[in-house]
């Protein structure tokens, strides 16, 4: 499904060279729930990144659901990232459509069939609880109902795999709760979710495999 | 998909709010100044076509030939290189076509010790002479007839006229052609306002799998739209022009180029104008997608 062969990622600011990620190897399999955690700058979201191939390497090998990514074409691209579905801390609902037409947008976006649009989006809502404010604007939302209906938004697809970078990271802890709870239902149902944090206590509980980075490097691969 | 696509450029017309009125309202300002002078245009061109059908050169004759002989004048005349046809007119035919002229005044014709018209061979050039050197030509090959008195013709008003169709046509080209630049450029500002407003559904589109054609086809057909809106309404002005003033020049028209009315533009032209308009918009919209990514 995934597996990373000793990845680097450099950025040059200036005539300094900083590494974002060094020597990063490590497999995940298909149907695994994997929590990637560390300190804010630790490299996970430079790595998230590199998996739906918003960046390039700097050195190594990526392949992610059959994808050899580094020699991957731009017309590619967009035929990978339909199997994946990624959530963000911030949500990035689209302000002036409902929740509803959030989550339809991207089908419509891929061209599915309209009669299809609507079975799917309501779905997709049913799986993150959010049925009931399907004709709510983002405004309307409480930042919980928002980071929901960007789940639904990433699912709506049913794509094999699921990155998920901080998506508690402006919850509190209830609505961590609930985050976590679709996150989980959803692992369960056979995607392969890769979830990013910085919060030790949140991956601590979740006793998923856990793979900590720290200054770009995988310190630890357990669980 | 199609209507998702085309859902989106209505969209994205909304947002450029009143930088797209402005491209449509140039848009519709320079299709409708090219048309105005296409009209004109057209209807000269029909004027200086029926005038060179009318160019008529006139070899006056030493001397009425006889009977017999006009006939084979005729003929032999018929043969010069640029004659299209010739017709004999004596001087009893001369006289009579004055009299009609005259009207109520031709007894005076009567006062005449004798007939003082020469007889003459009204020449129908063809169309490689109804040009003004090709008249000129024609004038000198019947003046070496040796029957000729004096030869009367050329094509050079008619020219005269060609030339002022093709100035104006010009002139409409130019200021067609300025205002278009404006335009384009107008079109090429919003789709960039465009491009800054949806960046987040751009993001988004992309981050699901999005294909390129599919990001820039609203963009591209949010152009085309400027400028199919602008052609509409630069037609619509032209119409209801011609329909105000036309009829009102009539008139003077037939007076003075000899046309019966004032013709509007062909359908050809007119798609000609809308096709115009639609490629117009659509580059502008293009144009702002290439300096973004450039």
């Amino acid at each position: 499904m995934i597996e990373l062969h000793r990845v680097w990622k450099v950025y040059s600011v200036g005539p300094v060279k900083v590494p974002a990620l060094s020597d990063v190897s490590f497999r995940i399999a298909k149907g695994e729930f994997v929590v990637l955690t560390g300190a804010s700058g630790a490299g996970k979201t430079t790595l998230l990144r590199l998996l739906y191939r918003d960046d390039l390497p700097s050195e190594g090998d990526i392949e992610v659901l059959g994808y050899d990514l580094v020699p991957l074409r731009r017309s590619r691209v967009a035929a990978l990232r339909r199997s994946i579905g990624v959530v963000f801390q911030d949500a990035k609902l689209l302000p002036v459509r409902t929740v509803y037409e959030n989550v339809a947008f991207v089908l419509r976006v891929l061209g599915t069939p309209r009669r299809e649009i609507t079975q799917r989006v309501f779905d997709a809502l049913r799986v993150v609880g959010l049925s009931a404010r399907a004709q709510a604007y983002p405004a309307q939302l409480s930042q919980g109902e928002a980071q929901r209906a960007s789940l639904a938004r990433a699912i709506v697809r049913k794509p094999p795999l699921l990155l998920a970078d901080e998506p508690t990271g402006n919850l509190d802890d209830a609505m961590e709760a609930e985050i976590i709870d679709v996150l989980k239902d959803i692992g369960g149902g056979g995607t392969t979710v890769v979830l990013a944090t910085h919060q030790a206590r949140l991956a601590a509980s979740l006793r998923r495999r856990t793979i900590t980075l720290e200054g770009g490097r995988v310190v630890k691969d357990e669980g | 998909m199609l209507g998702f696509l085309i859902g989106e450029a209505f969209r994205d017309l909304r947002r450029a709010g009143r930088v797209a009125v402005s491209a449509i309202v140039l848009i519709t300002l320079s299709l409708a100044a090219l048309g105005g002078f296409w009209l004109v245009s057209s209807n000269l061109e029909r004027a200086v076509a029926k005038w060179r059908e009318r160019v008529r050169i006139i070899v006056y004759l030493k001397r009425e030939p006889p009977a017999g002989e006009a006939a084979a004048l005729v003929e032999r005349v018929q043969g010069v290189p640029g004659v299209a046809g010739v017709l004999y007119i004596s001087k009893a035919d001369a006289l009579a076509s004055l009299k009609t002229v005259l009207g109520k005044d031709a007894s005076v014709v009567a006062q005449l010790p004798s007939n003082p018209l020469p007889a003459s061979l009204e020449i129908t050039p063809a169309a490689v002479a109804a040009t003004p050197e090709g008249a000129r030509v024609l004038v000198e090959r019947l003046a070496s007839l040796p029957e000729a008195e004096e030869v009367a013709g050329s094509a050079d008003w008619v020219e005269r006229l060609s030339q002022w169709q093709r100035l104006l046509t010009t002139i409409g080209l130019g200021i067609g052609a300025v205002l278009a630049i404006a335009a384009f450029l107008t079109v090429a500002t919003a789709t960039t306002l465009i491009l800054h407003a949806r960046r987040r559904e751009t993001e988004i589109m992309r981050l699901v799998g999005a294909t390129e054609m599919t990001i820039r086809l609203p963009l591209l057909l949010q152009g085309m739209l400027q400028g199919l809106l602008g052609a509409v309404l630069a037609l619509t002005a032209l119409v209801a022009t011609h329909g105000l003033v036309a009829p009102r020049l009539a008139p003077l028209v037939s007076l003075t180029l000899g046309l019966p009315e004032i013709a509007f533009l062909p359908p050809l032209n007119l798609a000609v104008l809308l096709l115009a308009g639609t490629l117009l918009g659509g580059l502008g919209g293009c144009l702002a997608r290439a300096g973004r990514e450039a």
